[in-house]
């Protein structure tokens, strides 16, 4: 990669608040955005749910436009053709079924964003990590100047309902590559970054480079050898001139299934990256699916700017067969070149890579 | 950027270069008899929902003209679209649930559009790149644009798709596999949208 | 036993969303999982025991138990007619 990309956080909107600061002390203290919720799973069960409580109804319209309300700067630049907005998300608004549910995702963008064109993804839970390195193909391309990449998804029974039919629900606060876990805690959020060819807020880091890997082997399970992670990582090493060596941190996928944080501590295993100080994220967001992607990309980007490794909130015990170098403790160090991960349904695996300048 | 072969699947045929293979048009189960007629044991196939049905039977058809020099295997990148993501299925899983008082775990993962490429990559081994978008209508330019953007990081070719199983019944499956060359992309996009009017009777 | 194995059949196709395929297409030894006959998987044995409790009222607590119980028509209708 010749030409320079940039990445900076504009918005995230979780059940942890409204700004950095916020979700800085949240990650500063290891308080978790999940509660039990009454009543919210199939035949009136409670689940474990990060749901945003302030919002009552219209819960994916809500929270997209809450988003959209709380990016923190003035867009420069903001002309037609310069200007683009990728959103990415599982299912969009499952109110508007059986009709079209993202008609309402373009509505609400375009009143936002009146010139720019509109690009979703939905690609499972790797769709926020193929929006961002989207993005960077798009400028890279010379499409565009800047893409704001959204990721979304809301809490709903559908998919609450879906995950309790594949018993992939944990029954407390997940805890992702811990001995104990038994499923992944549903969470629900909005985040928004800027990828740009020029550095636009003074905390911007650079993209180095990304890819996306399927594992041919099953529409639902992981891979039992990590092989589609294995060779995303790859690649994206490749492509950023990059090895393992280089990585001071990784924002793993870590779902806490049983069956994916075995996968992906296969997969670290196999691309050396077992030394790597790594964390799951879902412990304070739980799973975000279509926003996943981007928020933990937020909370990497704050990683680097704060020189601070997060625990992986809920783990205590390793229960994974390749031992991993899972953050346990809050720690103050210089954190350059983060490795993004994210692995989903459909067999799909995307990885990119962001380092601070000079 | 060229078009090396593109097939069309609907309730009424499945098309191979603009030209019909399996007239449907009297069949009750127009997907059941194509498959059939494939000649290919692959069991699965009946597990599937519609648009990976579709997918399968016209990417069988497609392979043929697959260039064997190329890596398939990690350079293949697959670029597919709708309009109504996995809508069709959306609405039985919520039926199983709401009617039928059991949330189907079968159903629940053909929820998500991206299964159909999850499904095509089993089938082949690929292990290449993977994106599903959600558009409007079908729109070349944008094909030909993201096509272009993974030619330029390192991908050989590329299996496009615009797939659609809707819950008014409206059911289509146009593919299409581009590879990098020095024809202009104008031309490439409007080759393409000329096959797909051509394929719709427009 | 034969009638039951014929309901065995059309409420597979029913649970399963096999919509494509009748009756006639399953055969009583054909193994229902695994890259031959059906080619199920994991998914589709929790359908089983969804099929299971809804038609025939058994209850299966250990998913491990089922790998055998569901492995054809033929040892399903064995293990209905022995449980019900």
């Amino acid at each position: 990669m010749n030409k320079s990309v940039y990445i900076q956080y504009l918005s995230l909107v979780t059940p942890l608040g409204t700004t950095v600061e916020q979700h800085l002390e949240a990650f500063r203290n290891g308080s978790s955005g999940i509660r039990i919720a009454e009543k919210s799973g199939f035949q009136d069960s409670s689940l474990p749910l990060a749901k945003r409580t302030e919002i009552t109804s219209n819960r994916y319209d809500s929270l997209l436009r809450e988003g959209l309300e709380n990016i923190q700067m003035t867009l420069p630049g903001n002309t037609a053709g310069k200007i683009a907005v990728i959103v990415s998300s599982t299912k969009g608004n499952l109110d508007l079924l059986p009709e079209d549910a993202f008609s309402s995702t373009r509505t609400i963008i375009r009143q936002f964003f009146p010139e720019a064109p509109v690009f979703i993804i939905s690609n499972a839970c790797i769709s926020g990590v193929i929006a961002i390195n989207t993005a960077a193909d798009y400028l890279l391309a010379d499409t565009y100047d800047q893409v704001l990449v959204t990721g979304i998804d809301a809490i709903s029974e559908f998919v609450s309902y879906g995950f309790q039919s594949l018993f992939a629900l944990s029954s407390e606060a997940c805890k992702p590559f811990d001995k104990s876990r038994n499923g992944t805690t549903l969470g629900e959020g909005c985040g928004i970054v800027l990828v740009s060819k020029e550095k636009m807020l003074n905390h911007a880091v650079l993209y180095k480079g990304g890819s996306s890997s399927n594992d041919a082997n099953h529409i639902s399970g992981p891979s039992r050898t990590g092989e589609g992670l294995v060779r995303s990582i790859e690649r994206t090493f490749k492509r950023s001139g990059l090895s393992a060596s280089d990585i001071d941190f990784i924002s793993a996928h870590g779902t806490a299934t049983v069956f994916n944080d075995e996968m992906e501590s296969i997969a670290f295993g196999r691309t050396q990256l077992d030394r790597a100080p790594l964390n799951s994220m879902k412990g304070y967001f739980g799973h975000t699916l279509g926003a996943a992607g981007i928020l933990e990309t937020i909370m990497s980007i704050v990683s680097m700017e704060q020189n601070l490794l997060f625990p992986n909130l809920g783990f205590s015990e390793t229960g994974i067969s390749v031992p991993l170098n899972i953050i346990q403790h809050l720690e103050s160090r210089e954190v350059k070149t983060v490795l993004k991960t994210a692995s989903g349904f459909g067999g799909g695996n995307a990885s990119l890579i962001l380092q601070k300048e000079g | 950027m060229r078009v090396l072969a593109h097939s069309y699947v609907c309730p009424n045929g499945t098309f191979l270069n603009g030209k019909l293979i399996f007239d449907t048009k009297a069949e009750e189960n127009p997907l059941k008899f194509t498959y059939q007629q494939l000649g290919t044991e692959y069991p699965k196939f009946y597990k599937m929902d519609v648009l990976s049905k579709m997918a399968f039977i016209g990417t069988e058809l497609l392979l043929p003209f697959f260039p064997e020099s190329l890596d398939t295997e990690n350079d293949l990148q697959l670029l597919f679209a709708n309009a109504s993501s996995s809508q069709h299925t959306d609405n039985q899983f919520v039926d199983s649930y709401e009617k039928l008082h059991n949330p189907s775990p079968s159903l629940f993962v053909y929820t998500l559009p991206n299964i159909v490429t999850g499904e095509l990559c089993i089938r082949y081994k690929w292990y290449g790149e993977n994106c599903f978008f959600i558009e409007k209508q079908f729109n070349a330019k944008n094909y030909v644009e993201w096509a272009q953007m993974g030619f330029n990081k390192g991908n050989t070719l590329c299996l496009c798709g615009w797939i659609e199983a809707k819950t008014t019944g409206e059911q289509e499956c146009f593919l299409f596999l581009l590879s990098p060359s020095r024809e202009t992309q104008t031309s490439t996009e409007t080759e393409l949208s000329t096959l797909i009017k051509q394929y719709r009777n427009e | 036993m034969s009638d039951l194995k014929e309901n065995l059949k059309a409420q597979i196709i029913e649970q399963l969303n096999l919509e494509d395929l009748t009756p006639a297409d399953i055969q009583d030894d054909a193994p229902l999982f695994g890259d031959q006959g059906l080619g199920l998987d994991s998914i589709d044995a929790l359908e089983f025991i969804v099929l299971l409790d809804a038609n025939y009222g058994i209850k299966i607590t250990d998913p491990n138990q089922g790998k055998e119980i569901f492995q054809s028509v033929n040892t399903l209708a064995d293990y209905i007619s022995k449980n019900q």
